[in-house]
């Protein structure tokens, strides 16, 4: 497998050079649009972190293609096991901006309250997003896991997991591919080489000839993807995917990309990316070359772009409003939603905790009185 | 109306940021998310967005001040119709450098003269009732951000008689630091220097058969300087065990070269020249923690404490420049010092400077130890008593002579590796002495 051709199919400037796969021109428009949004979503969020706004967030500019590309090939009934910089997944899919921004801003209105770190977005509807873990590794043999469960019950559900060049390190990556390559099970891997693990360049991440070449020792075939070429990435994924459901097994793509952000919104990543590296990955920018595609095969003139930036920011505005306005979660939900039936040792942890905090004049009217 | 911006916490739980340059000015019309002001924290330098439209009203920290987070740095007013709101003055001076110096260290090694005033300070007079407790968590925790924890393990302060400045009496950094400095009771005037004190003090009755004597002059000052190394260094000990049989035969050959020259041999120089060269090889161990600069200093010289036991108590009198000196200088500088220390008539500076310690109790026995650091040194090793016992040499049983080194090393700067090898490196030297020759 080393020394095979890495998947592409876009030049930078959108001429087709390799096999282009069949895609409906609504699909290729909406992916557009979803990749726009994606990286509008993105610059927002960090605006609003360092305005104190919210407390922290993922960038994820630079790997658009690898992401939309990926859910593009995918149903909404399938499954997306993802890691923290996948967003542009569930957006492809349909999950509201405002959902997102709820969860940025902890609120209320966030579908885990606020109890989950910032951008650990899950969505069960209208795709199956499963929570993201921080811990680097620990949901890919999760995915495993559920698509063992699929391949029992005799679906045809795909399973995709997404993880980083660092994540090839972790545990879980052996665990998952271990299994995955014993019960042939319907798992995308999806390795988004995007250069860093924070501050750990991809060549010292392995001693490996890329990442795609893992997948050999594990009996899961493995290939080597332009991160930054949408079609290529949708090739790939599909490719893999068609092999998931019909019982081919699983699949290791290594999307070869670049984080153009930080790791988080807590890193300076100017201390260590060159910024030559930098330069040189710009000019492969993901959206702007398969909007060059798209403008040659007529589907899309300034016009729409236009439009579709303004949409985007119309969207996030709207979204950031409401989410900023909206109550935090009430104290309660502290003790709630975990739980079918609350355990005795939590419950007295609630009343002391309303004590408290009516003794420092916090507990607002009806807090503590429901029936912990 | 008027919106004041906060400095956010924009990594994950910075303390504080500095002004880097103020990208608007007073009268200036800002677009929601414009850059207002570059911010540099000890993450990343950021620039920091307007969170809202408005017309910028006044700048509230001068280009190159450090400001807490939460720190009102500018207001605006809100919504486009502010135009009128007249401009503010510019960005006040920067403040000047002000922040709470850290105690200064507490004497190492004091001369013998005691230091009245300082006694005054320790007077346990004032009662802990008279401090208003912080408030308690329902566990019985009191209520203080983790940075015034750290900080009141460092300083020896015992948090629950900090009053707290924050909301609901929450202690804050800044509270623990000013209580360490000022004492429990004691007004500003106490002396920075003081040892920390937070426990109010045991009552302890009085008896028919008992003498008492004042706690202070270098009972005092030992007190002080053990309690600040005990309670800021991590203290880790590692013990090795080192044949010396070699080691004692080359002394009595060279007990009889220093006679003729008047000169009394005592096994310590060769300690001090086994740590001399462990600590070229390992010199973390012969650095310290400048905590006012935030900075680790490493020495480029040897300087040994050799730790002395005294009618008056513990001293620590300072060899130079240990590497290039040859046993027998050595052991005359020793003999010197040793007498003068006994005497009382070291003088201070031969007390100041060391870059590590050497204490040998084994003359009078033990056969281990945990050693205290001679703070704000960040190793001590510890020499301890001459035990005969059986051994297996070459597949023989044979008699042979053992003696225990302790190694105590701050573990914020050291680590348990480097101690081992460091104490690996000693033994290696003093089983083969004639390797102290190189
Ligand atoms: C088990 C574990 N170890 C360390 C971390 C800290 N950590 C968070 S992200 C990260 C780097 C991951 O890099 P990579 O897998 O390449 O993903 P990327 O951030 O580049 O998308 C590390 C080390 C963690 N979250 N979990
Ligand atoms: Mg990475």
């Amino acid at each position: 497998m080393a020394g095979q051709a890495v998947l592409s199919v876009l030049r930078e400037d959108g001429v087709v050079q390799g096999q282009e796969p069949e895609i409906a021109p609504d699909t290729l428009l909406h992916a557009y649009r979803t990749m726009v949004l994606t990286r509008h979503l993105d610059e927002r969020a960090m605006r609003l972190q360092r305005a104190g706004r919210i407390g922290f967030t993922v960038p994820n500019k630079g790997v658009e293609a690898v992401q939309i590309g990926s859910a593009a090939a995918l149903r909404a009934s399938d499954w997306i096991f993802p890691s923290y910089r996948d967003f542009g997944m569930a957006l492809y899919h349909g999950v509201p901006v405002e959902q997102m921004l709820h969860g940025m801003f902890c609120n209320g209105l966030d579908n885990s309250r606020g109890r989950q770190m910032p951008v650990h977005y899950s969505f069960a509807d209208p795709i199956r997003f499963v929570s993201i873990s921080s811990p680097i590794g620990t949901h890919i043999p999760q995915a495993v896991g559920a698509a063992r469960a699929a391949q029992q019950r005799g679906e045809d559900t795909a399973f995709l997991t997404s993880f980083g060049d660092g994540g090839t390190s972790s545990l879980g990556f052996h665990s998952g591919l271990v299994f995955a390559g014993v019960w042939k099970s319907p798992v995308i891997f999806l390795c988004q080489n995007n250069g860093w693990a924070i501050s750990c360049p991809a060549d010292k991440q392995t001693g490996s000839d890329g990442f795609a070449v893992k997948g050999e020792g594990y009996g899961v075939p493995g290939v080597q993807v332009d991160g930054n070429d949408f079609l290529a990435m949708y090739s790939a994924v599909r490719t893999a995917v068609a092999r998931a459901r019909s019982g081919g097994g699983p699949t290791l793509i290594e999307a070869i990309t670049m984080r153009m952000g930080g790791h988080s919104s807590s890193d300076d990543p100017t201390k260590y990316v060159p910024a030559a590296m930098l330069e040189s990955w710009a000019k492969k920018d993901p959206i702007v070359r398969f909007e060059k595609y798209l403008r040659r095969r007529g589907l899309l003139d300034d016009a729409q772009a236009q439009a579709a930036l303004s949409a985007a920011e119309a969207q996030v505005a709207a979204a950031v409003e409401a989410a900023e306005k909206a109550p935090l979660p009430a104290t309660e939900t502290i003790f709630s939603d975990v739980y079918a039936e609350v355990p005795p040792s939590l419950r007295k942890q609630g009343r002391d905790y309303f004590d408290l905090m009516s003794r420092h004049g916090e507990a607002a009217a009806g807090d503590g009185a429901f029936p912990l | 109306m008027v919106f004041e911006f906060k400095l956010p916490d924009i990594g994950e739980g910075i303390a504080e940021g500095e002004i880097v340059k103020w990208l608007v000015k007073p009268g200036d019309a800002v677009r929601e998310d414009q850059a207002v002001v570059e911010v540099m924290t000890d993450k990343a330098t950021v620039e920091i967005p307007a969170p809202r439209a408005g017309r910028i009203l006044e700048l509230k920290a001068a280009e190159g001040a450090t400001v807490p987070i939460g720190t009102v740095i500018f207001t605006l007013e809100e919504g486009a119709g502010a135009a009128a709101a007249p401009a503010a003055p510019a960005a006040p001076a920067a403040p000047k450098a002000e922040t709470a110096k850290p105690a200064a260290p507490a004497a190492k090694a004091p001369a013998a003269p005691a230091a009245p005033a300082r006694d005054a300070v320790i007077t346990p007079s004032a009662p802990a009732a008279t401090i208003k407790a912080a408030p308690v968590s329902a566990s019985g925790k009191v209520l203080a951000v983790p940075s015034a924890r750290a900080a009141a393990r460092e300083l020896g302060v015992d948090l629950q008689q900090v009053p707290g400045s924050g909301r609901h009496g929450l202690v804050r950094k800044q509270d623990v630091q000013a209580f360490a400095e000022r004492g429990p009771s004691a007004p500003a005037a106490a002396p920075a220097a003081s040892a920390p004190r937070s426990f109010a003090p045991v009552q302890i009755e009085r008896t028919t058969s008992e003498t008492r004597v004042a706690f202070r002059g270098v009972r005092k000052k030992i007190a002080e300087a053990m309690t600040r190394s005990k309670y800021t260094a991590t203290h880790f000990t590692v013990v090795e065990e080192v044949d010396v049989t070699q080691l004692l035969a080359l002394r009595e050959k060279a007990k009889a070269l220093g006679a003729e020259q008047g000169i009394k041999v005592t096994l310590t120089p060769f300690f001090m020249r086994a740590a001399a060269s462990a600590l070229q090889l390992y010199p973390q161990l012969n650095s310290m923690l400048d905590e006012a600069a935030q900075e680790i200093v490493t020495y480029g010289h040897v300087h040994l404490g050799i730790a002395t036991d005294t009618p008056q108590g513990l001293i620590v009198p300072v060899v130079r420049d240990v590497p290039a000196k040859g046993l027998l200088q050595l052991s005359a500088e020793l003999q010197d010092l040793a007498e003068r220390t006994r005497g009382g008539k070291i003088k201070p500076e031969e007390l100041k400077g060391s870059t590590f310690t050497i204490t040998n109790a084994g003359a009078i026995g033990g056969i281990l130890a945990t050693p205290i650091i001679n703070f704000p040194e960040v190793a001590i090793m510890g020499v301890h008593r001459v035990m005969e016992r059986p051994a297996i040499v070459d597949g023989e049983l044979v008699e042979r002579k053992f003696m225990n080194f302790s190694l105590s090393v701050d573990h914020r700067l050291v680590d348990g590796a480097d101690a081992c090898r460091f104490l690996v490196h000693v033994k290696r030297l003093l089983e083969e002495p004639g390797l102290l020759a190189l």
